[in-house]
Order: C-alpha cells, then sequence, then structure tokens
C-alpha cells in the first residue's frame, strides 16, 4: 500500500518537474523575445509618431509628444460624457419649463453645473497652437452659455424664464459653431513641430 | 488588516489545502519558519506593543488602496468626465493588479514557506472587490452605450464578463470576515475558490476586450505613444503574469518544489522558476506603468483615453 503511494508520488514529482521545464523554458523564451523587441523601443517610438503626427512637448503625460489620435481620444473623453450630461439636463428644462418653476430652475442650475465643469476639463487639456485658438473660443462661448443658463435660473417667474430662451438659443449655436470648428481642426493631421 | 484574523485565516487558505499532495508535506508548512518567528516579535511603539509584521503588513498592502485613491478627486468633485474617460482604466487595471497580487500570495508561500504574508490575500481581496465594484458603478452610470444602466453594464460581450465578474466578488466580499467564516465552516473554503472562477472571467474579458492581436498602425489593441503595443497588450500582460501563478498552484508542481526543500536543494526551486518569476514581473510591470499612467491623469482630473 505504502509503496504503491510512494509510486504515486514519485509520478506526481516528475510530473511536476515536467510541468516546470516546460513552463520555465517557455517563460524564457517569451522573456528573452520581449527584452530583445525592447531593444527597438526607441525607434518603434520614432516611426509611430511621425506615422501620427505629433506636437512635441504636449503631452501632459510625459511623453515626448501628443499623437493626433490622443488628442482626439483625450477630447472625446470629455465630451461625449459632458454632452450626454447637458442633452439630459436640457431635456429636464423643456420638460418643465411651462409648467413648474422649481423643476426647470433645478434643470438650469444642472446645466451650468455640467457646463462649469466641461470648461475646466477642456482647459485641461494642452492643445497644439493651431487648435488652441479654436479650444479657448469654445471655453469662452461655453463659459458665456454657463452664466447666461446661471442668470435664467435665477428667474422668479415662468414667463420671465422663458424670455431668455432666444439668447440661450443663440449662445448654444455659438458652442456648437466652436464644437464643429474643433472637430474638424482634430480630424485633419496636424504638421509635425 | 493584518493581525486580527493572523494565522487562523491562514489555516482556510484554499489553495494549499489540496488533498493530493504528499502528506509529508503538511507538517512543514505548518511548521513556522525563522521568518515568521522574527515576524511575531513585539516592539514597543508609542507605548504599546506590536509585532513585526503589522508595519510590514500595512506596507505591503498600501499598493492596493492606490486605484481607488487615484479617482478620489473625481469622487469628490463629482467629475462625470473623469469618470467617464479613465475609470475603467484605473480601477479596472487596480481591480486586475490587486486580484493578480492577492494570488501571488499562495505560490510566495509554496516557494518561502513563509506565512506571515498571507493576510494580504484577504486585503488584495478585498481591494479588488472595492475596485471592482467602483469600476462598474461608475461604468453604470458614466458609459455611453445604449440600454439604460443594465445595457450599459452588460450590453456587450466583454462588459457582461465584466459584469459577472462584479456579481461574483460580491460574495466573496461580504464573506470576507471571521463572522462568515465561522457561520460558512466548511462551505467558506469552497466558496472562496470563486476566485478562480473570476481570474478565468477575467482572461475572457480581456480576450474579447483586446482579442488575440495587438496595434499594427490605427487598428488593434494596445495602443501606447511609446510605440511598445506588445507590451500594453492587456490580455499579454495577463497571461504573462498568470503562467507563473498557475504552474505554482498545479499540485504536481507543488509536490516537486516540497520534495526539493525537503532535500535542501532550496536553490534548485529558484533556478527554475526564474524564468517564470521574470515573466511574471514583466507582465506586472507593464499593468503598474498602466495603472500609474491613467491613474495620475485620474487624480490631476485629466482623464486619459488612449
Amino acid at each position: 500500500m505504502s509503496e504503491t503511494y510512494a509510486a504515486g508520488g514519485q509520478e506526481q514529482t516528475t510530473a511536476g518537474k515536467v510541468i516546470l521545464v516546460v513552463s520555465s523554458s517557455l517563460a524564457a523564451v517569451l522573456v528573452i523575445a520581449g527584452l530583445i523587441y525592447a531593444m527597438g523601443t526607441g525607434q518603434r517610438h520614432l516611426a509611430a509618431l511621425a506615422a501620427a503626427g505629433c506636437e512635441p512637448g504636449l503631452s501632459p503625460s510625459g511623453l515626448q509628444c501628443t499623437t493626433a489620435q490622443m488628442l482626439t481620444s483625450q477630447y472625446m473623453a470629455i465630451m461625449a460624457p459632458a454632452s450626454q450630461q447637458l442633452n439630459a439636463d436640457v431635456a429636464a428644462y423643456t420638460a418643465s419649463e411651462r409648467h413648474h418653476l422649481a423643476a426647470a430652475k433645478a434643470a438650469l442650475t444642472a446645466e451650468v453645473a455640467a457646463e462649469q465643469a466641461l470648461d475646466t476639463s477642456l482647459a485641461g487639456i494642452q492643445f497644439p497652437p493651431a487648435i488652441a485658438p479654436i479650444a479657448k473660443a469654445l471655453v469662452r462661448a461655453d463659459q458665456a452659455r454657463a452664466r447666461l443658463t446661471a442668470e435664467q435660473a435665477r428667474s422668479s417667474s415662468l414667463t420671465q424664464l422663458r424670455s431668455f430662451s432666444h439668447r440661450v438659443q443663440v449662445a448654444s449655436a455659438a458652442v456648437q459653431t466652436e464644437m464643429k470648428l474643433i472637430l474638424t481642426a482634430l480630424d485633419s493631421p496636424p504638421t509635425a513641430g | 488588516m493584518a493581525t486580527r484574523t493572523g494565522d487562523r485565516w491562514t489555516a482556510e487558505e484554499p489553495v494549499a489545502d489540496n488533498r493530493r499532495l504528499a502528506d509529508d508535506t503538511q507538517p512543514r508548512r505548518r511548521a513556522k519558519s525563522r521568518m515568521d518567528e522574527w515576524m511575531e516579535v513585539e516592539f514597543k511603539f508609542g507605548g504599546s506593543k506590536i509585532k513585526r509584521k503589522a508595519p510590514a503588513l500595512i506596507l505591503l498592502g498600501l499598493p492596493g488602496l492606490v486605484p481607488l485613491f487615484f479617482m478620489l478627486p473625481a469622487l469628490i468633485t463629482l467629475n462625470s468626465s473623469t469618470f467617464a474617460g479613465s475609470v475603467d482604466d484605473t480601477l479596472g487595471t487596480g481591480a486586475e493588479l490587486n486580484l493578480l497580487l492577492c494570488l501571488l500570495v499562495t505560490p510566495m508561500v509554496t516557494l518561502t514557506g513563509q506565512r506571515w504574508f498571507v493576510p494580504l490575500r484577504r486585503w488584495y481581496g478585498i481591494m479588488m472587490a472595492a475596485s471592482a465594484i467602483g469600476d462598474a458603478t461608475a461604468a453604470g452610470i458614466t458609459d455611453n452605450f445604449v440600454g439604460g444602466v443594465f445595457g450599459r453594464l452588460a450590453g456587450h460581450t466583454f462588459t457582461l464578463a465584466g459584469f459577472l465578474m462584479v456579481m461574483l466578488v460580491v460574495p466573496l466580499l461580504l464573506t470576507s470576515n471571521p463572522w462568515a467564516q465561522r457561520k460558512l465552516g466548511r462551505y467558506w473554503k469552497r466558496l472562496q475558490r470563486i476566485t478562480y472562477a473570476i481570474w478565468a472571467l477575467l482572461a475572457v474579458h480581456l480576450m474579447l476586450l483586446e482579442g488575440f492581436g495587438f496595434e499594427r498602425g490605427d487598428n488593434g489593441s494596445g495602443f501606447a505613444g511609446d510605440g511598445d503595443p506588445i507590451f500594453h497588450q492587456r490580455l499579454y500582460q495577463y497571461s504573462a503574469c498568470s503562467l507563473f501563478l498557475l504552474v505554482l498552484r498545479l499540485p504536481p508542481v507543488r509536490s516537486w518544489i516540497a520534495a526539493r526543500q525537503r532535500e535542501g536543494r532550496n536553490w534548485l526551486v529558484w533556478v527554475t522558476i526564474v524564468p517564470l518569476f521574470a515573466l511574471f514581473l514583466f507582465g506586472l510591470i507593464f499593468i503598474v506603468n498602466e495603472e500609474i499612467f491613467k491613474g495620475v491623469d485620474s487624480l490631476l482630473e485629466r482623464p486619459s483615453a488612449e
């Protein structure tokens, strides 16, 4: 009985040795391949930057440059949720602007908060010189809209509230125009500088 | 965190309790190593006595908190754009890191024969659960996928795998305390084996998210400004780490290691596992790199989505 048990243990030990040797050999090959691959990092980095087009010294994360792809990702990561939030706030305002002053004012206050958060986030992106003025114009337009919306939120009646509608539409159109401009600028690859 | 449950927790270790292992490996595992004895020695600190292992465990456990720390400013300011832009990378990668560190404890016990750091397994498990639940909660609120909260959480195959992982994490988190351990008795250990299902589901999640290839030109996974798409492919990172963690859990391998340790040839064990451990570190370094890169951006509320 004990011999059988010992034989089983021996077999298991041998199997363990085989598994370890095979997996360790595989790991050694992968590590060596990884190290060889890592030696070409510098050249690949330059090639990747040349292919993507870049603006040197702009990356907030310590890279040598920000590629157009990175910039677009950064911009969209901010705009997509902000637009979603603003659309929800506008919908909430539209639903209550004719019959519920408190709810409409609450929706406008939320809209102001979302607009201000968007401005702060946009100001944090370091755009290349070609796009920076458009981004600043977008932030300015959005700040103007936020100020107007805040003023609208202080209305004391539904009539007064709705009297802002046209001015808000004009301010929103200005924001939309700047957004289109910035997207167009992001779509066209910046020249290396 | 560390000393309250102490050795009782280690006695319930699910993996170390493999019955197929030779019986003669058991007394060795239970015997305290010299390092364990050294760690049990108390010293005076601020008028009270604490064990040496307490500060060591706190220091080793601190990295587990880092993912949550990175997201703290965005949580305080309720910055939805930071959550939408980088919570997946910061808390998702953080949960992966905590899972890997949690799974690392058992192989380290096998290799070193020391047990003083075993409480870290529970700590990293709890931090993994906190990061994963935080990730799912933020994704459920801020993602752009259609279909409401459920659509955002499970509307795609890769998010469904992630959602299942979070669902499995919940019972583990709820039972990760001495009271639940007492009440569940022998079933507690079986329940804790759900960790392996989460480990496997993470592979599925990453396969569906990243695919098997890597970035070429503008296509594929592993985008990085440093020109190293292979190193930034998450499935590759996960696989590199998992090979070591898996192999060191296999009963035949553990038997072989125990046999060499009995013979006093521990050096042979170390020489054999060095390539596996190097590969583990190789993968881990790039996961940590990802966590720091995205985490710092989250901390500064300047989310990067690359």
